[in-house]
C-alpha cells in the first residue's frame, strides 16, 4: 500500500487530507510540525510527502532540504500563493505545488499524477471486468478493447480516481473540458451515457439528484 | 553650457575688452603728445626759416623796391641746403599763391596754402606715399612783398611708434588672455566644483541611491547649498525609509492576512465538499461539521478583531475621566470566575484620562495573554501605580516568556510566538496589534519586558487627570 506523510500545522487540514486519501486507498500518517516530520521520515519509508511551508519547529523549506537525499516525491501545500514562493518550492525539488484552499478532487489528481510519474501507482486499474491502462490510454472490457474518445477516457479516469464520491457537474466539466460550465449544457450527460453504454455501467454510474454523478463500486 | 565654461568666457571677454580699451587709449595718448610736439617743432622751424628768409632778403642788393622772384628763389634754395640737417622741404609762393620755389619731393596740394591768410599761420598732418608729414604755412614779409612759406616735417616715426605700440599691445593682450584663460580655468573649475558634486549627487539620488551625500568643499553660499541639499536628502531618505517600512509592513500584513484567511477556508471548503459529495459515517460527518463550525468561528473572531483594529485606527478615543478603581473592578468581575489562575490586584486610587471601553479591551487582552502564557494555577499580578509621568498599569505573569528576538514583532498583526499553542487557544495573533492601536489613540504605547522561562511584564502609561507636568511625551 502506498504510504503518504502529511505535514501541516493545522489539525483540521491534516484530518481532511487524511480522510480523503485514506478513502482513496492510501495509507496516511499526519504530523503537525517540522521536527516531527523529520523524525517520521527517519523512522519510516514514505512514497510521498505532502508538505506545508509555514510550520512550527522547522519550516517546509528546511524539511524539504532534509527530505531531498531520500528521493521521496514531495507536494507543497501552502497558502503562500505568490509566484516566487511557488518557484522557490519547485526549485528546491518539489514535484508539485498546491495552493490553499484546494479542491479535494484536485489534490487527489495531483497525488495520483506525481505517484504515476514515479511509477508508484499501478498504471493498470481494474474495476470489475473493466481494465484501464493509464499509460497507453487503453480500456478493455472482459478482454475486448473498448474504443473511447479522449474526453470519455478523461472522464472515466476522473470517476475511477474518485470512486464512491459524488462528483459535481460543474467540477467534472471544468476538469475534463477545461472550460467554464454552462447550466444547460448537455455535453457532460451525453458523454456519461456513452460511457455507461460502452462499459456496461448502467448501474455503476449513478446520477445524483441536483449534484452530478457517482461511480459506485464495492 | 557649463557654468565653469561660462565663467571662463565672460572673464576672458572682460579682460580682452579692458586690455584693448586701455591699450588703445594709452598708445593713442602717447601718439598724440608726440605728434603735438612734432607740430610745435615744425611751427618753430617754420618761424626760424621765416626769420632766416627775412634776414636774407634784407641782404639782397635791391635794384628795385621790390624783391624779385629770382632773388626769392635764390634765398629759398640757400635756405633749403644751408641748414645742418640733411635737407629741408620748403615751398615759397607769392601774393597770388603761385608757387615760386619748391623743394624736390614737396608734392602736396594747395589746400593749406589757400586757406592761409596774411600774418597767419596754419598747419596740417598729411600723408605722402608711405610717409607722414606736418605741413606748415606762414606769411613772410620781405621788402614789401607778402610771400607764403611752407615747410614739411617728416613725422613718420611718430606714426610708426604708434603702430609699434599697437602691435606690442596686441601681443601682450593675446598673451594676457592666454595666461588669464589658464588661471581662470583653474579658478572657475574650482568654483564650480560644489555644483558638479551636487549634480552628481542629484543624479545618484534620481537613480534611487538615497543614501548618497554630496561632499562639502567650500564654506560659501554653494557650501551652504550643499549642506542644505544634504539635509534635504537626509529628510527624503528618512521619509522614503519610513514609506518602505510601511509598505513592507502592509505587505506582510496582507500576506499574513491571506494566510490566516485561507487556512480556515481550506478546512471549511474541504469538509463541506466531503459532506456534500460523499456518504460518510456518523462519526466522520460529525467531525466534518464540527470542523466547519470551529473554523467558521475562528474566521468570525478574526474578522471581528480586524474590524476593531480598523475602527481603532480610524477613530479617535473619547477621553474622559475614569477612575482606575473602576477598571480594576471590571477586571476582577471579568476574571473572577476563572479559578485556574491566581489573580492578584494592587492599585493606588487615581483618576486617569481614558476611553473606558477601549482601555477595558486592552486590559482584558493583556490579562488574557498572561493567562494563556502561564501554567494553570500560577500567579498573575495586575497593578496600577502613580508614577512621575502619569498612571502606570502593569500585568505580570510567571509563564513561558517571550524570546528576546520576538519581542519587537509581537505587536504585529497575525504574529504568534507559538503558533500551534496560540491556535489551540483560538488566537489569531491580533490582540496586541489591537492594544497597540488603542494605546496610540491615548498617546501611549505598550512596554514589554520579558525573560523566557521566567515570565513577562507588560505595561502602559495613561495621563492622570489634573496633572499637566511631564505629560508632553504622552500627548504626542
Amino acid at each position: 500500500m502506498i504510504k503518504i506523510l502529511i505535514v501541516d500545522d493545522e489539525k483540521p487540514i491534516c484530518d481532511l487530507i487524511d480522510m480523503n486519501l485514506s478513502a482513496a486507498g492510501y495509507s496516511c500518517v499526519a504530523v503537525q510540525d517540522g521536527i516531527a516530520a523529520i523524525d517520521a521520515i527517519e523512522k519510516n519509508t514514505f512514497d510521498l510527502v505532502l508538505l506545508d511551508i509555514m510550520l512550527p519547529g522547522a519550516d517546509g523549506y528546511d524539511v524539504m532540504e532534509y527530505i531531498r537525499p531520500y528521493k521521496i516525491p514531495v507536494i507543497f501545500i501552502s497558502a503562500k500563493h505568490e509566484v516566487r514562493d511557488r518557484v522557490k518550492g519547485l526549485k528546491l525539488g518539489a514535484d508539485d505545488y498546491l495552493i490553499k484552499p484546494f479542491d479535494i478532487t484536485e489534490l487527489l489528481a495531483r497525488v495520483e499524477a506525481v505517484l504515476r510519474r514515479y511509477n508508484k501507482t499501478e498504471s493498470r486499474l481494474v474495476i470489475g471486468d473493466v481494465e484501464i491502462d493509464i499509460e497507453a490510454r487503453r480500456v478493455t472490457r472482459a478482454g475486448n478493447p473498448v474504443a473511447l474518445t479522449s474526453k470519455e477516457f478523461d472522464l472515466l479516469l476522473l470517476f475511477v480516481e474518485n470512486r464512491n464520491v459524488a462528483l459535481f457537474r460543474e467540477n467534472l466539466y471544468e476538469k475534463v473540458w477545461e472550460d467554464e460550465y454552462y447550466a444547460n449544457s448537455r455535453t457532460l450527460d451525453l458523454h456519461v451515457q456513452r460511457l455507461r453504454k460502452k462499459l456496461g455501467w448502467e448501474h455503476e454510474l449513478v446520477a445524483v439528484y441536483k449534484v452530478g454523478y457517482r461511480l459506485e463500486v464495492k | 553650457m557649463k557654468f565653469s565654461l561660462k565663467l571662463l568666457l565672460w572673464t576672458i571677454m572682460v579682460i580682452a575688452l579692458t586690455l584693448g580699451l586701455s591699450g588703445f587709449y594709452f598708445v593713442n595718448y602717447v601718439f598724440e603728445t608726440a605728434l603735438e610736439r612734432e607740430i610745435d617743432q615744425a611751427l618753430d622751424e617754420n618761424s626760424i626759416l621765416r626769420f632766416a628768409f627775412e634776414t636774407a632778403a634784407l641782404n639782397v642788393p635791391v635794384k628795385y623796391d621790390l624783391l624779385s622772384d629770382g632773388s626769392i628763389e635764390q634765398i629759398a634754395s640757400n635756405l633749403e641746403t644751408g641748414s645742418q640737417s640733411a635737407s629741408r622741404l620748403l615751398r615759397l609762393s607769392d601774393e597770388e599763391k603761385t608757387v615760386l620755389y619748391a623743394s624736390d619731393g614737396f608734392e602736396t596740394d594747395d589746400a593749406l596754402l589757400l586757406q592761409t591768410e596774411e600774418n597767419q599761420y596754419s598747419y596740417r598732418v598729411i600723408r605722402l606715399g608711405e610717409r607722414f608729414y606736418v605741413q606748415t604755412a606762414r606769411s613772410v614779409d620781405a621788402l614789401g612783398r607778402v610771400l607764403y612759406l611752407e615747410t614739411l616735417r617728416d613725422v613718420s616715426q611718430v606714426f610708426e611708434e604708434r603702430d609699434m605700440g599697437f602691435r606690442v599691445y596686441r601681443r601682450m593682450t593675446v598673451l594676457m588672455l592666454l595666461l588669464g584663460s589658464v588661471i581662470m580655468y583653474v579658478i572657475s573649475s574650482r568654483l564650480a566644483k560644489p555644483i558638479r558634486l551636487l549634480m552628481d549627487a542629484t543624479k545618484k539620488m534620481a537613480a534611487g541611491d538615497y543614501s548618497y551625500r554630496a561632499k562639502q568643499v567650500s564654506s560659501d553660499e554653494l557650501g551652504q547649498l550643499t549642506q542644505d541639499f544634504n539635509h534635504m536628502a537626509e529628510a527624503l531618505e528618512n521619509t522614503i525609509d519610513k514609506l518602505e517600512d510601511e509598505i513592507q509592513a502592509r505587505e506582510e500584513f496582507v500576506g499574513a492576512f491571506a494566510h490566516e484567511l485561507k487556512t480556515p477556508l481550506t478546512s471549511i471548503i474541504g469538509y463541506a465538499d466531503m459532506l456534500r459529495s460523499r456518504k460518510l459515517d456518523e462519526e466522520k460527518s460529525f467531525l466534518s461539521a464540527n470542523y466547519i463550525y470551529t473554523e467558521g468561528k475562528r474566521l468570525e473572531a478574526m474578522s471581528l478583531r480586524l474590524l476593531d483594529i480598523i475602527v481603532a485606527k480610524k477613530g479617535s478615543a473619547d477621553l474622559r475621566k475614569v477612575s482606575a478603581g473602576s477598571l480594576f473592578e471590571y477586571l476582577r468581575s471579568m476574571f473572577g470566575m476563572n479559578e485556574n489562575m491566581e489573580f492578584v490586584y494592587s492599585y493606588e486610587p487615581a483618576t486617569v484620562l481614558a476611553d473606558f471601553g477601549l482601555i477595558q479591551t486592552v486590559l482584558v487582552n493583556l490579562v488574557d495573554n498572561a493567562s494563556k502564557a502561564s501554567e494553570p494555577g500560577s500567579r498573575i499580578e495586575i497593578q496600577g501605580h502613580r508614577v512621575q509621568d502619569g498612571y502606570r498599569f502593569t500585568v505580570r505573569d510567571f509563564g513561558i516568556g517571550i524570546p528576546e528576538e520576538e519581542v519587537s514583532k509581537i505587536t504585529q498583526a497575525f504574529y504568534m510566538v507559538d503558533k500551534s499553542r496560540a491556535r489551540s487557544k483560538n488566537g489569531a495573533g491580533l490582540g496586541l496589534a489591537l492594544c497597540t492601536e488603542i494605546l496610540a489613540l491615548h498617546g501611549s504605547k505598550l512596554e514589554i519586558d520579558s525573560t523566557p522561562g521566567e515570565g513577562t511584564l507588560v505595561g502602559f502609561l495613561l495621563r492622570e487627570e489634573g496633572k499637566e507636568a511631564g505629560d508632553e511625551e504622552i500627548q504626542s
